[in-house]
């Protein structure tokens, strides 16, 4: 069943590209995607393109994919392990949500951070305090690993 | 039952002298009475006689009335002590049934079907307080929060339709012809629902169309997984219910038990630690756990010596467990030897040795009062390092609770084949259910004397050593140890007719071993109550 539904998710992308955004299969294997996100233009990341790897679990939709960044991004959701903290890849999934709504998801979580649900508290902790010197550190990480 | 005229007159407290006097039925009891400073054991094995006798006769009802915990000296301190705790133990069954008679009780309010109310409840964690505060503000608005009302106009029924040639956006599995959706009309197949509700029945929350916040109802979920799914999601939302409510309800918190205990008089609850007692309950499963802190009863300790040492033994443990391993060295032939059961009476299968297993020496040195295991000896005066010794002693005092915590595991498990050894005695010796039950009640006094000799480690452990009540403290675990052991190794025989040979010994060993283990909470809870034991050092 999962297979169906990755099928017409990558055929959906396909047809219909995100802004922004493009996501497709590594190999053979379609349950293992890489997907890459440009910054948004109105973020500290603009500029840069950021890659995801995305693991689909076996009884996908009704469990969501497993989404990390490889590429290291200075952000108070992001860890350094490329590790999202984002509520619709955990507890707040729905099977009707797709790889590309969940794209956009974390575009939008690219421009405003949550700080108040940090996974990086360091990093929210100046995100909070001294918002400059935040911006200034993404970008500078941006330009050394993103671009 | 033969009368007891002279105890008659009495009550409970004599009931509880005579089930006192006559453990000391065995001479070599007198070492041990000498180590005592109660003045109530003031039998010696002399005055044994025949009225002795029939009032051991008389200690089956004693067992079997199960009058325990209310402390022979307790006559004169009851009025001192905390208050009695009042409480039900309740099953899965009642819960569900309190629960819905809360909901009833709402309906008038709220003027709404019960389905939407379990709804509501769900979403505001059974707490029916904030739930009305947030109805009469705005109850439009929570109906719509809850997903009781959708956002826009309703699109279409709710409930299952016939469709042609529908695709699910789910699954994209084509050519269906049955589709469910709520009012918003978000239309999913019924294979799809279904493995979505199954997934979520267990988190106890409200589920929702997929696509949006509408809530479907359990008459809804029942009609797409079939009967009684609705009961998993309600068993499920019981948990969320008793959390919100935990000063009423707990949890039986031991393994595998789904009893929950209410107290009723939660006012009194207070009253405890100013007694350095706990609010001990137990659950129809004869599990006992202290309602304030869910640890299983840990006296002589109060909650605050329990809760320290937990911390601590958190802390310490991971260094201390691989030093703790299950196995030890024969001190004689040096073989691994593994306890997995029984006793602390260890014979090495290899060179016949025989030895404690806690403190690795000699067994028939344990005779009457040199009987030293539970001592913490002091280290010699040329070790400085204050910090060393304080591990040292803290060392000491966990190996000492972990091992009779895993004795305590150990007899957990033989109280579970016990069904089994009354099945056996009864079949062999012809004897009736009731006059068999000696054994698993002798079972439960083992595990308790056990379970507070644990817990009088960290009693001792934060006590200061050098204050006289302490060393009384320390005699009177020695007591216990020695009757606990002498129980265990009692309930090692595997012979039914044996067993019932030795019916009395059972008997006396079990009230000895309860005599002994009330003392030592005694004596425990007035170092506490005296500051000579105190945790926060």
């Amino acid at each position: 069943m999962s297979l169906k539904r990755i099928t017409k998710e990558l055929n959906d992308l396909g047809r219909d590209p995100p802004t922004s955004c493009s996501a497709g299969p590594v190999g053979d294997d379609l349950y293992h995607w890489q997907a890459s996100i440009m910054g948004p233009g109105d973020s500290p990341y603009a500029g840069g393109v950021f890659f995801l790897s995305i693991h689909f679990p076996t009884d996908y939709p009704f469990k969501p994919p497993k989404i990390s960044f490889t590429t290291k991004i200075y952000h108070p959701n992001i860890n350094a392990n490329g590790n999202i903290c984002l509520d619709i890849l955990k507890d707040q999934w729905s099977p009707a949500l797709t790889i590309s709504k969940v794209l956009l998801s974390i575009c939008s979580l690219l421009t405003d951070a949550n700080p108040d649900d940090p996974l990086v508290p360091e990093i929210a902790h100046i995100y909070k305090t001294d918002r400059a010197k935040y911006e200034a550190t993404a970008k500078e990480w941006t330009k050394k690993y993103a671009v | 039952m033969s009368p007891r005229p002279e105890y008659v007159s009495d009550s409970d407290s004599g009931l509880d002298v005579f089930s006192e006097c006559h453990s000391f039925e065995e001479p070599s009891s007198t070492n041990i009475e000498i180590l005592s400073d109660d003045s109530e054991f003031d039998f010696s094995s002399g005055d044994y006689s025949e009225e002795e006798d029939a009032r051991i006769e008389n200690a089956t009802s004693e067992l079997e009335s199960g009058s325990l915990l209310k402390g022979s000296k307790s006559g004169k301190l009851e009025p001192l002590g905390p208050p009695k705790l009042n409480y039900g133990c309740l099953t899965t069954d009642q819960i569900y049934q309190i629960m819905l008679s809360r909901l009833k009780a709402l309906e008038p309010v709220l003027n709404r079907t019960p389905e939407d109310i379990i709804v509501l409840l769900q979403k505001f964690g059974w707490n029916e307080e904030r739930l009305l505060e947030c109805w009469t503000d705005d109850d439009n608005g929570v109906l719509i929060s809850c997903g009781l009302k959708p956002k826009d106009d309703i699109k279409c029924e709710r409930g299952i339709k016939e469709v042609r040639d529908f695709v699910c956006p789910i699954c994209c599995e084509s050519g269906q012809t049955e589709a469910f959706s709520l009012e918003c009309g978000h239309e999913y197949c019924l294979d799809c629902h279904r493995h979505y509700i199954q997934d979520k029945l267990g988190e106890g929350k409200i589920i929702t169309c997929m696509s949006c916040p509408l809530a479907l109802r359990n008459h809804d979920i029942d009609v797409l997984t079939g009967t009684n799914s609705s009961q998993k999601l309600m068993l499920s939302s019981m948990k969320s219910f008793i959390q919100k409510h935990s000063s009423h309800y707990k949890w039986c918190p031991f393994v595998d038990c789904n009893y929950v205990i209410q107290i009723g008089n939660i006012s009194c609850l207070s009253e405890f630690p100013r007694f350095h007692a706990s609010p001990y309950v137990i659950c129809d499963n004869m599990h006992k756990f202290c309602f304030r802190c869910s640890l299983e009863s840990h006296d002589p300790g109060d909650c605050k010596v329990a809760d320290q040492w937990v911390k601590t033994a958190q802390v310490e443990s991971a260094n201390l467990n691989w030093v703790l391993k299950n196995t030890k060295e024969c001190p004689k032939c040096g073989v691994n030897i593994e306890k997995n059961g029984g006793c602390n009476h260890m014979t090495c299968k290899s060179c016949l040795f025989e030895f404690c297993w806690i403190c690795e020496r000699q067994w028939a040195d344990h005779g009457g009062s040199y009987f030293e295991c539970t001592r913490f000896k002091k280290e010699d005066k040329n070790d400085p390092q204050e910090s060393k010794s304080t591990l040292r002693k803290y060392t000491f005092y966990y190996r000492l609770f972990s091992e009779h915590e895993n004795s305590a595991k150990l007899d957990w498990k033989l109280g579970q084949t016990v069904e089994q050894k009354v099945r056996a005695l009864q079949e062999t010796t012809g004897l009736s259910w009731i006059e068999t039950q000696f054994l698993p009640e002798s079972i439960r006094v083992l595990i308790e004397g056990r379970t507070t000799l644990k817990w009088s480690f960290p009693v001792a452990f934060y006590s200061d050593a050098s204050h006289n009540l302490t060393k009384i403290f320390v005699d009177n675990q020695l007591l216990l140890v020695t009757a606990v052991e002498d129980l265990s190794q009692l309930l090692q025989i595997k012979e039914p007719r044996k067993i019932v040979e030795k019916k009395l010994e059972f008997f006396n060993k079990s009230q000895f071993v309860k005599s002994r283990e009330r003392a030592l909470i005694e004596c425990g809870r007035d170092l506490l109550c005296k500051g000579i034991c105190c945790p926060q050092k």
